[in-house]
């Protein structure tokens, strides 16, 4: 055999049951999801006719749809500037400040993110429970009488009883992705600096922030997208999008659309919807956030 | 050092950060006490009150065994495994030809792996439902198994893809010399070498499978095939007929014991995992 041949037989067995498999379960759901949602479909096959554009039409109609839109950039702004806040102000304290048991928050920081969502889930409902959960029992130690306030059933506070869980689930990661960021600097840029007498402070807005602006524009890019492409199932989790849909977002209503009412078109094209969304606001991000990048020298 | 931050703001920080490690780590104690508790205990003491005695151990066999816990844990060990080691062969193996071989239409091939990873798994969640129904694997651990394969190869490809590059070809080089084929330079000289980027990836698929939890509830309705996320969640939906705390954190212990022990053994290779999926 040849070493052409070997070698193009080589690539061939190498590529084609990974592509194969990636066209079938990835590549081809997505496209189909596309395809299904012009059309008005309940899931059963006889019941399967062309709308054309409607279902996008009746999605702009869709007050439901806007208020999710809403909910869905409320988390994804909460999440954005709590995380990073956070996350830089606890990598700048182990890095910068050299405050003491560094090693070990960074190891207890980043537990949040290994734990199933589900178990996040679960955790935060008793800590919202009306009758015996964590928050009310607290408050009740400083009031006169019991408080027994449903955080995730009224619609005033549902979706900031989201947002918590939210930033505390998130804030390990972008935090570990700092530290590296900020122990990546060369340390005589801090000596030069302190030898001019910069303060704490200043060496931060002059040094550190623009040194790891790289990093906290990958981090706030990489939130909005995981938000917006991800936050639903938390929704899910906590509220169903309840109370009266005060917490939907768009991925929990293509659920409920999808699987408990069985409106499979309208559902597939809230998912091109989300897609559209979470494409266009990592593209005008991306714009907003081109700022020069500052290299060493 | 000229010029130490002072001790006000190191104090500051230091109780700050002490707060927030409080708040991560709280919830794993909590939880392990509250699974000895009974429920008058959770609804006559305050939250926070320790366990009384004698500790209720018979908890966690009563979740593994009348609420199926045992069955879903194997049902998680099942389809982890079985995902993992099939996502590591067939992301490995692209990312390697990636990595070595120029061939007409190989940029555009791994641009498409990689835009994969941007695109949110929803959309695809309805026509994944009514394939799988195709195939008949609704309702099957192998079902689940697949679909976790499938969306586990991008990151594979791009991780893999970049730690393949960064392995030295003089080795490989010699071996062609030698009258080694493609697939025998492969498997005896490029895999091990590659064993840490292996080990990092199945780690990372291996945590996020164990924890995934839409996938599994929209795929899998026969409660005999749920896996933990899902029997958990369903638990937890329950509780509004049938109020049984204790035994219900007993099972979220159950579904994290094998995560914690993972992150005490891997830490790193999880974090820097993590991590360098999302630096694209």
């Amino acid at each position: 055999m040849s070493r052409q041949l070997q070698r193009k037989l080589f690539i061939a067995a190498f590529l084609v049951p990974t592509f194969l498999f990636f066209s079938v379960f990835v590549l081809y759901p997505v496209a189909k999801g596309a395809h299904i949602s012009l059309f008005d479909w309940s899931g059963s096959s006889e019941h399967m006719t062309y709308v054309g554009l409607d279902n996008f039409k009746e999605i702009v109609r869709d007050p439901i749809v806007w208020k999710a839109i809403g909910n869905d950039y409320f988390l994804v702004l909460g999440k954005t500037i709590g995380i990073v806040l956070l996350a830089t102000f606890f990598a700048v304290a182990v890095t910068r400040l050299r405050i003491r048991g560094a090693s070990f928050f960074r190891i207890a920081f980043f537990i949040p993110n290994i734990i199933s969502i589900v178990v996040i889930g679960v955790l935060w409902r008793f800590v919202y429970n009306p009758s015996i959960g964590f928050l009310n029992s607290f408050l009740s130690l400083f009031a006169s009488e019991p408080v027994n306030r449903p955080w995730l059933g009224e619609e005033g506070t549902a979706l900031w009883s989201i947002l918590w869980p939210s930033i505390w689930a998130g804030i390990g990661f972008y935090f570990l992705l700092l530290v590296a960021a900020i122990m990546g600097i060369p340390a005589s840029l801090y000596e030069a600096a302190e030898i001019d007498g910069a303060k704490q402070g200043r060496q931060f807005w002059t040094i550190t922030l623009p040194l790891v602006w790289e990093q906290v524009k990958v981090s706030i890019l990489h939130i909005v997208m995981t938000t917006l492409n991800g936050s639903f199932v938390m929704v899910l989790l906590m509220t169903e999008g309840g109370p009266d849909n005060s917490t939907q977002v768009l991925g929990s209503y293509l659920y409920q659309m999808g699987f408990r009412q069985f409106h499979m078109g309208y559902a597939a094209a809230l998912g091109v919807v989300i897609l559209i969304v979470s494409l266009l606001t990592t593209l005008v991000l991306q714009r907003l956030l081109r700022r020069d990048t500052v290299e060493y020298s | 050092m000229l010029n130490q931050p002072s001790r006000a703001l190191k104090a500051v920080a230091f109780l700050i950060l002490s707060v927030w490690a409080a708040a991560v780590l709280y919830p794993l104690l909590w939880t392990f006490l509250s699974a000895l508790k009974d429920n008058p205990q959770f609804l006559v003491n305050k939250p926070w009150a320790l366990p009384e005695t004698p500790l209720l151990w018979k908890h966690f066999t009563y979740v593994w065994q009348t609420y199926n816990f045992g069955s879903y844990f194997m049902n998680s060990v099942l389809v982890t495994v079985a995902s993992s080691i099939a996502a590591i062969v067939l992301s490995a193996s692209t990312a390697y030809v990636f990595s070595r071989f120029e061939f007409r239409g190989s940029r555009l091939l791994y641009v498409a792996y990689l835009s994969a990873m941007m695109i949110p798994l929803i959309l695809g969640l309805i026509p994944l439902f009514f394939l799988l129904d195709d195939f008949g694997l609704i309702n099957k651990l192998g079902g689940l198994t697949i679909v976790y394969t499938a969306w586990a190869i991008p990151f594979g490809v791009f991780v893999l893809g970049g730690f393949f590059k960064s392995l030295p070809k003089e080795l490989e080089e010699a071996a062609y010399i030698d009258g080694a084929g493609y697939f025998r330079t492969f498997f005896q000289i490029m895999l091990p070498m590659a064993k840490s980027g292996l080990v990092t990836v199945t780690i990372v698929n291996a945590l996020n499978n164990w924890n995934e939890y839409i996938m599994g509830t929209v795929f899998i309705n026969d409660p005999t095939q749920y896996t933990l996320p899902v029997g958990i969640a369903i638990m937890q939906a329950e509780m509004q007929y049938r109020t049984e705390w204790g035994p219900l954190f007993a099972g979220l212990l159950i579904s994290m014991a094998p995560v914690l022990l993972m992150y005490m053994f891997f830490q790193r290779q999880i974090v820097s995992g993590l991590t360098a999926g999302a630096v694209k």
